[in-house]
């Protein structure tokens, strides 16, 4: 612990200098979409020739124990709202801020958008629905399916009542192009790992990329990790939670399956759900519960998930009429469903949903997994930690009950999370004021503005 | 509401015009308000009032169930009127007599004569009580008012008929149902008749008038053949699938015996999870209530249908006691448990009020299955309301075994692979069944192919 509260300590210390230092920074070019250049043939050519980094800065055994020397982070950028994470609930979050007005920054750890939804391949739509086939996702999320219909072969089951399925690959585009008409700055290959904090207030974000550590100052922080990565780096209380961590893959040719020959045995077990891509269908894999931060565990996972997952195809090839199918890909993503849960102002509650709870300070309505029963409400309170200041949970990291986990964490409910926080993150930097004192009509008036539901 | 506080009237058969329309108006009155106690209050406790109010359902229910409840403590009053008061029930207050009567009054225009045999009214009784000795009143459910209330409950037509069925008989055969048929009039007869009885010992003095022989042989052999058939039906009905009944139902057979179909569970219930048996459970069970959780489920704290059972069928039971007497026990069908073929799904464990239901990793099946905990579980049936597949739902709320104690479990048999926490394995040869010492209600249903045949080429063994 000692080494880690060093390591903050140095960060609050950039902090400060950095805004001390007034206007004389220089923003980095983010990367808003452009063409790559004048680069052009296939060649490689010399950057420098001989470069070498400076070695002082780096780990070093000291009465054995591993220590980083203290050191300057070059600040990359900055921004009013930054959004780590750019899975379903951050790539929403920062279009939501950037259209209500703020400058926006993304940062995402993988080469692309969408985190589980794409690159986890949990491609069902689940959980934008209600008892009755009321669609309560709407504003953001919902766009992006509208702009899915446009495309060919991008989606399925798009009718009332029903969840769609989508193609990984076309949400991937879609995001991309809406991120980039927002014009939101973007940077992939960035993994937040640390907060920037002064007092109980966090002035933005350290991440490690192969540029090296470096930090993004911003004036609002919305959380988007899904493992909560930022606000419990910033010292806010969390609930530590294991849940099952599995993996999803996909498998092909189902439609050369040989229906006669099908008929002579049972149906092999896993066969999953169909893709809009044609013979291909999308299989789901539980997984046991696990505390889906720890590494050895996740380690274990990826390795056991993947052997069976082949094995499992194997089998479903030696079954009678099944022997062209085949495995297309595991996701590259393992499937971690709940670890850090935000200990908030306020819960999203089991017993609220049953009561059909309604909150004044409502900034989404979550849906049902399967049209069981009605939507719930989410108070700004879920997103809101208690003592830390300028970050804002979203996604599956908001504050909930052991109870609400499996509905939290769905893909359309996360939609629903990252508009509100990236609105509510948005507002609070054009007021000047910290996110827990944000005007919540306003924010619910922007988030209608944007189409949201609010119930 | 209506009834014990009537105007007094003079006995035996003068009838004076005057008094014979205040007559018709008291019945007018009670009809019309047992029509809105039943169809009005539907989910209040007042309709049980109409099947508690005879004496007939009072007294089979107090020898079935050895216990004298606060409803059968109205039958019972209204029963010791009777013994002063010639047949006043029939003659002031029942509902089911007024439409009788119109009924025969239509018929008698229409030149139809009463029938000249066909009493069986005495039987009906004797052999009903003698059988509730037994604990199984086997004609109970012909009480007037139970018809009635049943009729009026809506719930399905067939319980319309026996209402139907009277009226019709009434009109072929003016007044036959009441005054020959009926064992509410019969019980009052035999009531007042025993009355008489008394009446006369005690003016004639120490040499009293013997019973005549043939009331003595009736009775003799009314009991007897009772006793036979309530043994009879106990008997038959042993061995059949008991259905799902509401809580704090007593066993079957004598369920079916008790329960007189008035539809008072299936009107109070609030989640309306209560229907009439039709053709499902055989004929026996015709009408008596069942229970489905197609939408919805036995609410934790409510104890509303045993509140208005008249007869004690529904034992009534503290929100508390529904709690440990289980309407049932869920069981999985791993093949359509959307778990099962992998899929993301967690609703029965999340709307089980009792936290009962957990999901089971099993390394070999490589996936989770719904685990029920029996200590925990009720069977309100919240998780079968709630389980998304369709038609055919995965978890369903099954009956327990009769036996009372055993739960339903299989108590002997002995789960050599069960893991120290209890958890079945799915590599036990009984997965898939009930299991004791394990406390595992259902094991967690294998996949058949696993089952069927290891050498198919389905899911091989792993």
């Amino acid at each position: 612990m000692d080494h880690r509260m060093n390591r903050r300590e140095c960060m609050r210390a950039l902090g400060l200098s950095g805004l001390t230092a007034g206007l004389g920074w220089t923003a980095a070019p983010a990367a808003r979409a452009q063409g790559i250049g004048e680069s052009s043939g296939f060649q490689s050519s010399v950057i420098d020739a001989r470069k070498v980094q400076d070695a002082r800065t780096a780990a070093t055994i000291v009465d054995g124990k591993v220590i980083q020397p203290q050191r300057e982070l070059p600040i990359l950028h900055q921004t009013d709202v930054l959004v780590v994470g750019g899975g379903s609930a951050g790539v929403v979050a920062a279009i939501a801020a950037r259209r209500a007005g703020a400058n926006v920054t993304l940062v995402e750890r993988y080469g692309h958008f969408g985190g589980l939804w794409t690159g986890g391949l949990v491609v069902l739509i689940l959980g934008h629905i209600v008892k009755g086939g009321k669609q309560v996702c709407q504003g953001i999320g919902e766009e992006m399916m509208r702009r899915m219909d446009k495309l060919d072969g991008a989606i399925i089951d798009r009718r009332p009542g029903v969840n769609p399925t989508v193609d990984a690959e076309a949400a991937k585009y879609v995001m991309v192009e809406m991120i980039e008409e927002a014009g939101v700055d973007v940077f992939l290959h960035c993994w937040g790992v640390d907060a920037i904090v002064t007092g109980n207030t966090v002035r933005g974000v350290v991440f490690e990329s192969k540029s090296g550590r470096q930090a993004i100052l911003a004036k609002a922080v919305v959380d988007a990790t899904g493992d909560g990565d930022l606000f419990a780096a910033a010292g806010a209380e969390f609930e530590h939670r294991s849940h099952n961590v599995g993996l999803v893959s996909r498998i092909g040719n189902l439609d050369r399956v040989d229906a006669e020959r099908a008929k002579e045995a049972p149906k092999p077990r896993r066969l999953g759900s169909a893709t809009p891509a044609p013979g291909v269908n999308w299989v789901n894999l539980t997984g046991p519960e696990v505390d889906g931060l720890d590494l050895a565990t996740l380690t274990r996972m990826e390795m056991n998930h993947r052997k069976f997952i082949w094995k499992d195809v194997q089998r479903t090839r030696q079954t009678p009429g099944y022997e062209k199918v085949y495995l297309v890909e595991t996701a590259p993503q393992i499937g971690v469903r709940v670890t850090r849960v935000l200990n908030g102002l306020n819960r999203v509650r089991l017993s609220d949903l049953k009561a059909a709870t309604k909150f004044p300070d409502v900034v989404g309505v979550g849906g049902a997994s399967n049209a069981t029963h009605g939507e719930w409400q989410i108070p700004y309170g879920a997103l809101v930690p208690t003592t830390v200041d300028n970050v804002l949970a979203s996604g599956r990291c908001i504050s909930m009950d052991l109870g609400m986990a499996d509905l939290v964490r769905l893909v359309p409910n996360c939609f629903v999370t990252g508009h509100a926080a990236g609105v509510a993150a948005a507002v609070a930097v054009q007021d000047n004021c910290r996110p827990r004192e944000v005007d919540i009509a306003k924010v619910q008036k922007i988030l209608r503005q944007q189409e949201a539901y609010l119930g | 509401m209506s009834g014990p506080a009537e105007p007094k009237m003079p006995s035996g058969t003068t009838v004076v015009t005057g008094h014979r329309r205040i007559r018709w108006m008291v019945r007018g009155i009670c009809l019309v308000a047992v029509i809105v106690v039943l169809l009005a209050a539907r989910q209040t406790r007042w309709p049980v009032v109409v099947a508690a109010m005879s004496p007939f359902i009072a007294t089979g229910s107090i020898l079935a169930t050895h216990t004298v409840s606060v409803m059968a403590c109205l039958g019972l009053v209204i029963g010791f009127i009777a013994l002063l008061r010639l047949r006043w029930f029939c003659r002031w207050v029942c509902p089911l007599g007024l439409c009788a009567d119109g009924a025969s009054h239509l018929g008698r225009r229409c030149g139809r004569k009463p029938a000249k045999r066909l009493s069986v009214g005495r039987w009906i009784v004797l052999l009903t009580l003698a059988g509730a000795c037994l604990g199984y009143p086997l004609l109970l459910w012909l009480d007037p008012l139970a018809i009635f209330s049943g009729a009026l409950a809506f719930a399905a037509w067939p319980a319309v008929i026996p209402l139907l069925v009277i009226l019709a008989l009434s009109f072929t055969w003016p007044h036959t149902w009441c005054s020959r048929i009926c064992p509410l009039g019969a019980f009052q007869d035999m009531l007042s008749s025993l009355a008489r009885h008394i009446r006369r010992r005690t003016e004639d003095g120490p040499s009293p008038q013997r019973w005549s022989l043939p009331v003595a042989r009736r009775t003799v052999l009314g009991i007897g053949a009772g006793a036979v058939l309530a043994s009879a039906a106990r008997l038959a009905h042993r061995p059949a699938s008991r259905p799902l009944r509401p809580p704090g139902a007593i066993d079957e057979p004598e369920f079916l015996g008790l329960c007189v179909r008035c539809g008072n569970c299936i009107r109070a219930c609030p989640t309306r999870i209560i229907e009439p048996s039709l053709s499902e459970h055989g004929m026996a069970s015709l009408l008596t209530p069942i229970l489905q959780f197609r939408e919805n489920y036995c609410l934790v704290d409510c104890t509303k249908c045993m509140e208005v059972c008249p007869s004690g069928a529904l034992v009534r039971l503290s929100a508390e006691g529904k709690a440990s007497k289980p309407i049932g026990l869920p069981e999985v069908d791993m093949n359509v448990c959307l778990l099962g073929a992998d899929r993301e799904c967690a609703e029965c464990r999340r709307w089980c009020p009792h936290e009962a239901i957990r999901y089971v990793w099993s390394e070999s099946e490589y996936a989770l299955a719904p685990q029920i905990d029996p200590q925990k579980c009720t069977g309100c049936g919240a998780c079968e309301a709630v389980c998304p597949t369709k038609p055919k739902k995965a978890i369903v709320v099954v009956p327990l075994a009769d036996s009372p104690g055993s739960s339903g479990l299989a108590a002997e048999a002995t789960c050599a692979s069960s893991s120290s926490s209890g958890a079945c394995e799915p590599t036990c040869e009984r997965f898939g069944e009930a299991c004791g010492p394990t406390r595992v209600a259902i094991c967690l249903g294998p996949r058949p192919a696993t089952s069927r045949g290891q050498g198919s080429t389905g899911v091989p063994a792993r």
